[in-house]
C-alpha cells in the first residue's frame, strides 16, 4: 500500500511541465506490475487524482483497475469514472502511453456491451478517438470500436461523421479491415451504396498477405451492395487487390457469384427462386436483408435500361416488360426512381405514357463551376501525396531488390550469379 | 570610382563567358561545407562562426577574346588561383593556361580577368595592376551573383582602368564601360537551354506555360492596382482622405466603360465556356493523378505482393 501511496504522490507533483510528465511516464511503467497486483484496492486512490491534470497517472491506474473481469456493479461505476476521465483527461499526456489508453477503451465498450447499453458509450468514444489521433488523417485502434458502437446503438448519424474523412495513415492492418467493414455496414443502413461501396471495395482491395474472415464477409457484402447499386458486379478484382484476394475470395463467396450471374440474366423469376432456394446461407451470414434490396433493385435495373431504348413507354408496356403486376406498380416504382433521382422522365397521368428525358444539368452555373473547382483542388492535394509515396517507394529497398532482378536478360552472359533469393 | 569610360573602345561579351563565370561561382558555393542552415531563425546560433554567416566566396578567372581594332570582343574565359597571402592571381597557372589555350584557339588573347561581387574593390587594382604586363589595358568583368527579381539588365559590369589625377595624384582607377551582347547559334541554343526556355518537353509545353504565366502576372497587377484604388475611395468614403472630384471622376468614367455586354445570353455563353475548360482541367488533372496512382500500385506489386509473377522470369540455368 506504501508504494501505492508514494505513487500518487509522485504522480500530483510530476504533471505540471513536459519533461516532469516523461520522468513520471518512466516511473509508471516500472511501477506497472505492482499496481496490476494491487487492483482490487486502487478504486479509492482515483479520487485523489485530477483527471484533467494527472491524465497519465490516473490512466495506469484506471487500467490497472478495470484489468478484472466485468460483473454488473463494477460495470456501471466504472462507465462513468471512464467517460468522465475520457471528456476531461489531457491528450497529450494520454499519446505518450496510447495502448493503455486503447485497452481502458476497450473495456469501456465491453462494460457498455455487458450492461446493453452501447449509446452510453458513443459519446465518450467519440471524444476518445480525438484525443488520441495525431491528426483527422490518422485512423487509430478506436475507429472501427467507435463503428460497432454506433452500429450497435443503431446511431448511425454520429458514426457517418467520422466516415466523412479521408484517411492517410494507418496503425494497424487490421484497424483498416474492421473500420471500413463496420463503415460499409453503417453506409447501407443509411442507404448511402456509393460510399457503402467505397468502403467495402477497400477491405477487399487492401493488401493482405494471407485471405482473411472480414475481406471474405466484406466480399460478400459488396457483391450485394455493388448489384444494388450498379445493376452488375465486375468479374475481376482490379490489380491493385493483393493477389490472395484476386485468386481466393471468390471460391468463399460462391453463392453470392451465382446470384450476380442469375441477376445480370435479367430474369426476376429465376433471381427470386435462387434466393428462396438459398435462404439459410444468406440467412447465417445476416444478409438477408440485402439480398431482399437486390431482388427489388431488379425493377430498377430493367427499368432504367427501357430508357437506353424507348424515348416514350406506355405504363401498361413498362408493367409488361418488367414483368410487375399492373400498371399502377409500374407507376410507382417510376415515381420512386424519379424522386431519388436515378432516372429523368415525366408521367402524362391522361394517357398513362411515360417520356423519358435527358439529364437537365446543362453545366452553365456558378454552382457547378464552384463543384469543379473543388473537386480539382482536391485532386491536386491528392496527387501531391501520390508523388510523395511514389518517391518513398521508388526508394524502398524491397522494391529496388525486387526490380533489380526482374530485368532483360539478352544473352546467355547475362546471367550473372545473384542468388534467386536474399535477404535485404 | 565608376564614371563612364572615355577610351572610346566598344565591348562585345558573349553569353559563354556570362555562363561560365555563373557556373565557377555557383559550384564554389555548392561546394562550401557546411551549408548555410536555412532557418530563419539562424541568426541566433553562431557556433561556427565565421564560414557560416555568409560572405558569399569570391571566384577569380581570366578571360580571353579578340582585340580588332577598336572592338574588344570577349569569347571564352578559364578559372585562376587566387592566392589570399598575396592578394594576387597565380602566375605560373595562367602562363600556363594561356598556352594550353593558344593550341586551341590560335587567335585569342588574354584580355583581363573577373570576379564575383557586388562592386568593383579597392584590392582589386592590385591584381588589375599585376595583369598589365600581359595586356597593357586589361578589363575588369564583374559579375554580381546576388538574384535580384526587380532588376531587368544583366548584373555584368565591364570596367576599364584609366589614369586620372586625384588631388593632385596620378591613380588609375576603374570605369564603367558598355557593352553588347553577342551570340553565335551554339551559345543561343545553351542559353535558352539555361534559362529553361526548351525542357527535354519540346517546345509546345513551353510555351503554353510561357502565354499562361504572362496572362497570370498581368491579372495579378490588375488585381492589384484595382485594390490599391478600392481602398482609396474607401478611404475617402471613410472621411480619412480628402475628396477629390477629378479622381472620382476619372474613377465614375472607368466603370461606366465596364460591361461591354450584359445580357442573359452573354451569361449563359461564358458560364458555359468556363465550365467546358474547368472540365478540361479537371479531367487532366484526373489523368494525371491516375497515372501516378498507376505507377505507384505496380511498384507496391513488385516490391510487396509475394506471389505475383509478371512474365519472363526464368529459373536459373
Amino acid at each position: 500500500m506504501n508504494s501505492v501511496e508514494g505513487l500518487v504522490t509522485q504522480i500530483q507533483g510530476l504533471s505540471s511541465t513536459a519533461s516532469d510528465v516523461l520522468s513520471l511516464h518512466n516511473v509508471l511503467k516500472q511501477a506497472d506490475d505492482s499496481l496490476h497486483a494491487e487492483s482490487t484496492r486502487l478504486l479509492p486512490f482515483l479520487d485523489q487524482l485530477d483527471p484533467s491534470k494527472h491524465s497519465l497517472g490516473y490512466l495506469y491506474f484506471l487500467e490497472a483497475c478495470t484489468a478484472g473481469p466485468v460483473t454488473t456493479e463494477s460495470a456501471s461505476s466504472f462507465v462513468l469514472i471512464i467517460a468522465r476521465f475520457i471528456s476531461s483527461c489531457a491528450a497529450e499526456q494520454i499519446r505518450l502511453a496510447p495502448d493503455k489508453f486503447i485497452s481502458v477503451c476497450k473495456r469501456l465498450k465491453d462494460q457498455v456491451l455487458f450492461l446493453e447499453e452501447p449509446l452510453r458509450a458513443v459519446a465518450p468514444m467519440l471524444a476518445a478517438i480525438r484525443k488520441l489521433q495525431s491528426s483527422t488523417e490518422n485512423l487509430t485502434t478506436l475507429h472501427p470500436e467507435f463503428l460497432l458502437l454506433c452500429l450497435l446503438a443503431k446511431c448511425y448519424k454520429t458514426g457517418l461523421s467520422i466516415l466523412e474523412e479521408d484517411i492517410f495513415e494507418v496503425d494497424q492492418p487490421r484497424d483498416l479491415y474492421l473500420y471500413c467493414y463496420y463503415g460499409g455496414m453503417i453506409c447501407i443502413g443509411k442507404k448511402y451504396f456509393r460510399k457503402a461501396l467505397e468502403l467495402l471495395h477497400n477491405v477487399v482491395t487492401a493488401p493482405m498477405s494471407t485471405i482473411n474472415a472480414i475481406a471474405v464477409e466484406a466480399y460478400k457484402k459488396y457483391i450485394l451492395v455493388s448489384l444494388i447499386h450498379h445493376g452488375q458486379l465486375s468479374t475481376s478484382l482490379p490489380k491493385y487487390a493483393s493477389t490472395v484476394a484476386q485468386r481466393n475470395l471468390k471460391s468463399f463467396c460462391q453463392p453470392y457469384v451465382e446470384l450476380a450471374n442469375s441477376y445480370t440474366n435479367g430474369k426476376i423469376a429465376d433471381l427470386e427462386a435462387y434466393v428462396q432456394a438459398n435462404m439459410e446461407k444468406f440467412g447465417s451470414d445476416n444478409n438477408l436483408g440485402l439480398v431482399k434490396q437486390v431482388v427489388s433493385s431488379i425493377y430498377k435495373r430493367n427499368i432504367q435500361r427501357l430508357t437506353q431504348t424507348y424515348l416514350t413507354l406506355s405504363l401498361q408496356d413498362i408493367a409488361n416488360t418488367v414483368q410487375l403486376n399492373s400498371p399502377k406498380e409500374a407507376e410507382m416504382h417510376v415515381l420512386q426512381m424519379i424522386q431519388d433521382g436515378e432516372i429523368y422522365a415525366t408521367i402524362n397521368q391522361k394517357d398513362g405514357m411515360v417520356r423519358f428525358l435527358e439529364d437537365p444539368e446543362q453545366y452553365k452555373t456558378c454552382e457547378m463551376i464552384e463543384r469543379v473547382d473543388s473537386s480539382i483542388q482536391r485532386l491536386m492535394t491528392l496527387s501531391k501525396k501520390l508523388t510523395v509515396l511514389d518517391e518513398l517507394m521508388s526508394s524502398d529497398p524491397m522494391y529496388l531488390g525486387k526490380v533489380g532482378r526482374e530485368r532483360q536478360r539478352f544473352d546467355f552472359d547475362d546471367f550473372d550469379s545473384v542468388p534467386q533469393r536474399f535477404n535485404i | 570610382m565608376a564614371s563612364s569610360s572615355s577610351s572610346g573602345l566598344t565591348f562585345k561579351l558573349h553569353p559563354l563567358v556570362i555562363v561560365n563565370i555563373s557556373d565557377h561561382y555557383t559550384r564554389v558555393k555548392s561546394q562550401m561545407n557546411p551549408p548555410p542552415p536555412t532557418s530563419a531563425t539562424s541568426n541566433s546560433n553562431n557556433s561556427n562562426g565565421g564560414e557560416n554567416n555568409q560572405s558569399p566566396p569570391r571566384v577569380y578567372g581570366c578571360v580571353i577574346g579578340v582585340q580588332r581594332g577598336r572592338t574588344v570582343e570577349i569569347f571564352n574565359s578559364f578559372e585562376l588561383l587566387y592566392d589570399p597571402s598575396t592578394h594576387s592571381l597565380d602566375r605560373s597557372f595562367l602562363e600556363k593556361k594561356q598556352e594550353l589555350y593558344k593550341k586551341v584557339f590560335p587567335n585569342f588573347y588574354v584580355l583581363g580577368w573577373y570576379s564575383t561581387g557586388n562592386d568593383a574593390e579597392e584590392s582589386d587594382m592590385h591584381i588589375h595592376k599585376a595583369l598589365m604586363d600581359v595586356n597593357e589595358s586589361p578589363v575588369y568583368v564583374l559579375l554580381n551573383p546576388a538574384i535580384n527579381h526587380a532588376q531587368k539588365d544583366l548584373p555584368v559590369t565591364i570596367y576599364e582602368s584609366e589614369l586620372h589625377v586625384i588631388d593632385g595624384i596620378p591613380q588609375l582607377i576603374f570605369v564603367r564601360s558598355s557593352y553588347t551582347i553577342e551570340t553565335v547559334e551554339a551559345e543561343r541554343i545553351s542559353v535558352d537551354h539555361v534559362a529553361h526556355l526548351k525542357p527535354s518537353g519540346g517546345s509546345a509545353a513551353t510555351q503554353l506555360a510561357a502565354q499562361l504565366t504572362g496572362i497570370h502576372s498581368a491579372i495579378k497587377m490588375l488585381n492589384s492596382r484595382i485594390r490599391v484604388l478600392h481602398q482609396y475611395l474607401v478611404g475617402m468614403q471613410k472621411g480619412d482622405l480628402p475628396c477629390e472630384n477629378a479622381l472620382l471622376r476619372q474613377v465614375s468614367s472607368l466603370l461606366r466603360r465596364l460591361p461591354a455586354t450584359e445580357s442573359e445570353k452573354f451569361q449563359d455563353d461564358f458560364l458555359t465556356e468556363y465550365n467546358d475548360t474547368l472540365l478540361v482541367t479537371y479531367l487532366a488533372t484526373f489523368t494525371n493523378c491516375s497515372s501516378t496512382m498507376n505507377d505507384l500500385v505496380d511498384k507496391f506489386n513488385t516490391a510487396y505482393d509475394r506471389h505475383s509473377r509478371r512474365g519472363g522470369r526464368t529459373a536459373f540455368i
